[in-house]
């Protein structure tokens, strides 16, 4: 997964910012978004997201994939990670 | 003005976090790094020309930037006067870059030649904005006093060449708002990334200036329209940005929401929104951080609260917006 160039995520109390510059806008996430952006943008595929967040906490991996897959297909519509 | 740009198009995945004040530190800081400048433009917002007393020296300048790596700030536009006559303005370029902020600049493009862009390219810029105010040297130079039409054209096409993501900013006053359509069209021609404008702002030299530069309602109508049908034109080929709304309409959504931005003058003060006298900061005397806190109380307090009101009341008022006001 690639981010687009000129993002930039930072981690907050809240969770996330992802801030598009080049559009100059904002998006917000809370703690769990926030956990998938940050194995995204260490390179992680999906898969992988799924696999450690299943096993961090102990959660039906299924769900967990499910919300891993919602917030990706945020980040592409919203043209914050690449198709 | 750069931090009109930052009004917030909600569009969240979770509606959270919002609010200016949940956030660690400012999301974006527009830096005006300097008062001195080439040229003498009649509606300059900054009254830029002459150095400012007291500007930040070499060291604090320096010193703020890294500030604002170690708070992690994502985006930072970097304004002036003229900024490209800053002595060290691609030291603070690269410096920014080397850090992986996005940078904009916002110039009047007259520093910049064939071997500059080429600096530029290398840099990786979210964007370097050129003033471009007319689509032709009459008008242009009309407004933009010791300014120079082929110049800057030719700098616009120089940093395209140079794959630097260029960017045309357009302020509509008499002179030049029958040449808007002209001047995106001709935009698109160069390969622009984007075309930027809103209406002129009373402040600085425009206040002063304004019986002669203020279009009329009937010119904005006609300006209104034909963004419209030129965004709809060149929509997935280049960006046509218009801000809608005018400066006191910014304030009265800003009293509500202030947006997670500093904006910082040459001498280190730190503002709470162009329009306003008000000074929250000072680099001299606080770090970057307490400056974000102070610059959040400052937001509550009621001196800010009435007298932006009395502006919103009384346009007439932004003429103070260069007479600065320690809270
Ligand atoms: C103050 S200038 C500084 C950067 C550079 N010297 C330049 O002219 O691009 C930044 C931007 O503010 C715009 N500007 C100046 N006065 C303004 C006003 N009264 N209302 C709206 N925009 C203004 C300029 O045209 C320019 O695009
Ligand atoms: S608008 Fe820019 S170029 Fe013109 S006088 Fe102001 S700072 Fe200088």
């Amino acid at each position: 997964m690639e981010f687009q160039k000129h993002v930039k995520v930072r981690q907050e109390k809240f969770g996330a910012v992802v801030f598009e510059t080049l559009r100059e806008k904002i998006f917000v996430t809370n703690e769990s978004g926030a956990q998938i952006l940050s194995l995204l943008q260490a390179g992680k595929e999906p898969e992988a997201v799924t696999n450690e967040l299943s096993s961090m906490y102990d959660g039906d991996p299924a769900v967990i994939k499910k919300d891993v897959d919602e917030v990706i297909s945020t980040l592409q519509e919203s043209g914050i990670i690449k198709n | 003005m750069i931090e009109n740009e930052l009004r917030p198009k909600v569009n969240e995945f979770e509606i959270q976090g919002t609010n200016f004040s949940d956030y660690q530190s400012p999301l974006f800081i527009a830096w005006q790094l300097n008062s001195i400048c080439n040229l003498e433009c009649l509606h300059c917002c900054e009254e830029a020309g002459e150095i400012m007393p007291n500007e930040l020296n070499r060291e604090e300048v320096m010193d703020f930037c890294q500030q604002i790596v170690d708070l992690n700030i994502p985006y930072v536009a970097i304004s002036g006067g003229e900024p490209m006559m800053h002595p060290d303005f691609f030291k603070i370029c690269e410096f920014f870059r080397s850090n992986g902020i996005s940078l904009k600049v916002e110039t009047n493009g007259l520093f910049i030649n064939k071997e500059v862009a080429a600096r530029f390219g290398k840099l990786g810029f979210r964007s370097v904005q050129i003033s471009v105010d007319g689509a032709s040297q009459d008008t242009f130079e009309k407004m933009r006093i010791k300014g120079n039409f082929k110049k800057v054209i030719e700098a616009c096409k120089f940093l395209v060449e140079a794959g630097v993501n260029t960017e045309i900013v357009f302020v509509p006053t008499k002179f030049n708002i029958h040449e808007t359509g002209k001047l995106i069209d001709m935009s698109y021609d160069m390969g622009i990334y984007g075309f930027y404008t809103g209406k002129i702002m009373q402040i600085g030299r425009a206040g002063q200036n304004w019986d002669i530069l203020c279009p009329s309602a009937q010119e904005y109508e006609e300006f209104f329209k034909v963004l419209t049908e030129k965004e709809k034109q060149y929509a997935g080929k280049m960006k046509v940005y218009y801000y809608p709304y005018d400066v006191i309409e910014e304030l009265k959504y800003r009293l509500e929401k202030p947006s997670a931005s500093l904006l910082v003058i040459p001498n280190g003060k730190t503002k709470l929104i162009g329009p306003l006298p008000f000074v929250c900061g000072d680099l001299r005397k606080s770090k970057l951080s307490e400056i974000w806190n102070d610059y959040q109380k400052a937001w509550k307090k009621d001196e800010v609260i009435s007298f932006t009101k009395q502006v919103i009341e009384n346009p007439e008022l932004l003429k103070e917006a260069n007479k600065w006001r320690e809270l």
